[in-house]
């Protein structure tokens, strides 16, 4: 990657520009530490300077066509927009407590309510985060931008989002790429717009998958266990447990042997295969939706071109869920020995303190190594897979772009999705 | 020393065109290419925020900068620039003060919610309208039978009847807010709880634990003054309003925290001591007037607080009433209040004592029991 960006061949309009990512991470390790540290010592305020370190750091070192990318945020106007935010928050939450209080027939849709009002927020808050990070991002003194609306693209989200559910998830991918050709479309470098032809019917087929291997096979059990069962299920399957706490059930054993426990349990070990298996497909789906979306970004002639593999995110994922593994494990481990110690020496032993020391430092251990293990192994490596997989297609037609005079937007822009918990650090594809 | 040269690339900061460029380290950064001639004085270079081996460099506070990628010259600059890193924004001298506001903000508001928002629920409680407060017990209600693994209610007649009428003569003239609503249910521990809206949920063994009728209406009585000192929704209120404020800094907008917090506030009901001992003050009131033994209530708190830890079947009751701690201080206060003239009077004649004992004959015993 340190490869001088003067000895590629300039010419021509429809030469490749390659874009790269320092894979050796050096530096980032240091980088979480001290940002989980600190965020713990100041009740989280410092996430806001933490989430901007980090992003400096993937911004630096994400090289596109030879000229690395430029974060200008700061973790002031992060934390500016989250105290702007809740003063906004505030008052909805009351407003929604007090509703429901006050009007007795709203209480039974209280949950419901402030679920879509927070639903609706949120994506706004995507939006404008999303706008906040490309107006702070510059490419050869150049500034990214975005424009449209926020609300729009809320009531665009809730819509689509509505529409999924009606049509059992059948509308998803279709929802995923209106909304992310109103993100592209809306997208400007300089005062040049990019332009998204995604089209959801190309993810139907790797969204079908989830049918294929998870509905289908549930449908199936269900409906034999439902035909064995001659689609009444009988009252008494379950009785109260002798000798239990109230609303404690136990199967009736008079069903033993009977088609409607073995369909049971067949319905069952469908649920327990086929929802891991459903889990497993989320990278595929992701990577697959990632690549698609990369390959229909356009700016006038010039083109992304994407190669993902989807093993390329299954091996991020791969490694997180084996470190979890092996710590619960060791946890294990460490808990039986002391405990086994513990009854050994007995409690008057003044030993039980050094316990509650070690659980505490465990936990918080626990907890820094797992937020470091994150950023190192999924964010890092899902963000080098996207950034160095994809190339720039006709990329001597950058040098086209022209600098934009339009205002910078102001950085509370932000500041309610990091409220609402939606604005993930660092999104993978930007 | 030969002056450096160096192939970088040049941005005018308008277009994202790239110009290859010759930089040489003069006097000032001289920077040649096609059409190009540049000198920018060193003084006023700044340096870009990037990652080694990339150097961006240009003129502060002008959008035109020169990317390149060669450590020597990046070396050279820096001796030779005195501010070179004047935008840097990872340069730390500012994280220390930056953290130690943060800590002090955090402590500020941990305080704030320790003991501000308890102070804004007292003068609060009083004036919330009693449809809410009702209402809001009522949510607070179900809750505390999830928690308690919705014991059943127990309303045997004539227990009912008996206990209705004990109610009647000691809320007569008691200045309650509102006229309490008392469910009996049936539960393992010796408790009596309070809810906003004057609810009382008292557990079926504070009855079986009372040895006199006195012992159980002092009880009551005690409860009724927090009733009376709207205590249940001022806790309610300081509870949810300290984690609603915590959980702002916290980052934790999603109201996970409130939601627990209000069922633990409702159950451990961490009311202050003065509060309890208002609440003492008040039982010894009603049980005087209604024709009881006040000095009851003293002997039953600590009949049960010696029961504490004794055994494992009642650690559980003891840590819900781990929230009364002091309770050898209390009942001497009681006595004191109490005097001696009340002592042997009984608030229910036996016949009436034994009926109200059976009130939890309507619910089958539990085989767990």
């Amino acid at each position: 990657m340190s490869q001088p960006p003067m000895t590629e061949t300039r010419s021509g309009m429809d030469r490749f520009g390659a874009i790269t990512f320092d894979r050796t991470f050096k530096g980032l390790t240091g980088i979480a530490v001290r940002g989980f540290l600190l965020s713990l010592v100041t009740f989280g305020i410092y996430r806001f300077w933490y989430i901007t370190e980090l992003r400096r750091y993937f911004w630096n070192r994400t090289v596109v066509d030879g000229s690395p990318a430029e974060y200008t945020g700061t973790g002031k106007e992060l934390f500016l927009g989250f105290l702007v935010a809740i003063a906004i928050l505030i008052p909805v939450y009351v407003l929604i407590f007090v509703a429901t209080i006050s009007a007795p027939w709203l209480a039974a849709f209280g949950s419901v309510l402030s679920f879509l009002i927070l639903f609706v927020l949120g994506q706004f808050a995507l939006y404008r985060g999303r706008r906040y990070r490309a107006s702070r991002t510059l490419w050869r003194g150049i500034r990214l931008g975005q424009d449209g609306s926020a609300i729009t693209y809320a009531l665009m989200a809730i819509g689509w989002s509505l529409l999924t559910l009606l049509t059992l998830g059948l509308a998803f991918p279709f929802m995923r790429a209106s909304l992310e050709r109103y993100r592209i479309n809306h997208t400007l470098i300089g005062s040049s717009r990019m332009e998204s032809t995604a089209r959801g019917r190309s993810l139907l087929i790797p969204w079908l998958a989830f049918y294929v291997v998870v509905l289908l096979p549930i449908a199936g059990a269900l409906l034999a266990f439902l035909v064995a069962a001659d689609f009444t299920i009988p009252d008494d399957l379950f009785i109260p447990k002798e000798g239990g706490k109230p609303g404690e059930t136990e199967f009736n054993s008079d069903y033993e042997d009977t088609p409607i426990a073995t369909f049971g349990a067949l319905l069952l070990s469908t649920l327990g295969i086929t929802i891991p298996l459903g889990l497993l497909l989320i990278p595929f789906y992701r990577a697959r939706e990632t690549r698609l979306f990369m390959n229909a970004a356009s700016l006038g002639p010039v083109r992304l071109i994407s190669t993902l593999k989807a093993r390329q995110f299954y091996w991020p994922y791969l490694v997180y869920l084996l470190s979890v593994i092996g710590f619960v494990l060791i946890l294990g481990l460490v808990i039986g020995g002391a405990g086994l110690l513990l009854q050994a020496r007995g409690m008057e032993s003044g030993f039980h303190w050094a316990i509650v020391f070690g659980m505490v430092f465990g936990y918080l251990g626990g907890a820094l190594f797992f937020a470091v293990l994150y950023v190192r192994v999924i964010t890092a490596r899902l963000w080098a897979a996207v950034a160095t997989t994809t190339s720039v297609e006709n990329a001597g037609g950058l040098d086209a772009v022209l600098a934009s005079s339009r205002r910078v937007g102001s950085g509370l822009n932000e500041g309610l999705a990091d409220a609402l918990d939606v604005g993930g650090a660092l999104e993978v594809g930007f | 020393m030969p002056a450096l040269r160096v192939q970088g690339t040049y941005y005018d900061g308008l277009s994202a065109r790239a110009h290859p460029v010759t930089l040489v380290l003069e006097d000032s950064l001289e920077i040649t290419g096609r059409d190009l001639r540049l000198a920018w004085p060193l003084p006023d270079l700044a340096a870009g925020d990037t990652a080694p081996p990339f150097m961006r460099l240009g003129p502060a506070g002008h959008a035109a900068r020169v990317e390149f990628t060669d450590e020597a010259l990046a070396a050279a600059l820096k001796d030779r620039c005195p501010d070179l890193y004047r935008t840097d924004p990872s340069a730390s001298a500012g994280r220390l003060r930056l953290v130690l506001w943060s800590i002090a903000a955090g402590i500020s508001v941990i305080l704030l919610a320790i003991c501000g928002v308890p102070a804004i629920a007292v003068r609060l409680a009083p004036v919330i309208p009693a449809a809410i407060e009702a209402r809001l017990g009522g949510a607070v209600d179900g809750q505390i039978g999830k928690i308690l693994g919705d014991p059943p209610v127990c309303d045997n007649a004539p227990a009912r009847a008996v206990l209705d009428r004990l109610i009647e003569r000691m809320t007569a003239d008691a200045g309650l807010p509102v006229g309490p609503a008392i469910t009996v249910r049936r539960h393992a521990i010796a408790n009596a709880l309070t809810l906003p809206g004057g609810r009382v949920v008292v557990l079926s063994d504070l009855i079986e634990q009372s040895r006199t009728p006195d012992e159980f209406a002092g009880v009551l009585a005690h409860e009724f003054g927090h009733v009376a000192a709207h205590d249940p929704m001022r806790a309610l209120l300081a509870a949810s309003g300290s984690s609603f404020l915590l959980s702002l800094v916290l980052g934790d907008l999603t109201g996970s925290t409130i939601i627990i917090a209000v069922g633990q506030a409702a159950l451990s009901a961490g009311y202050s001591r003065e509060a309890e001992n208002a609440a003492d003050s008040y039982s010894v009131g009603v049980m005087r007037r209604s024709g009881g033994d006040a000095t009851a209530l003293a002997t039953i708190l600590e009949r049960i607080a010696k029961d504490d830890g004794k055994d494992d079947d009642k650690a559980e009751f003891a840590s819900l009433l781990r929230s009364h701690p002091f309770t050898k201080e209390r009942a001497n206060r009681i006595r004191a209040m109490a005097g001696t003239e009340t002592v042997g009077r009984r608030i229910l004649d036996e016949t009436e004592w034994a009926t109200l004992k059976g009130i939890c004959r309507n619910v089958p015993a539990t085989s767990a029991k």
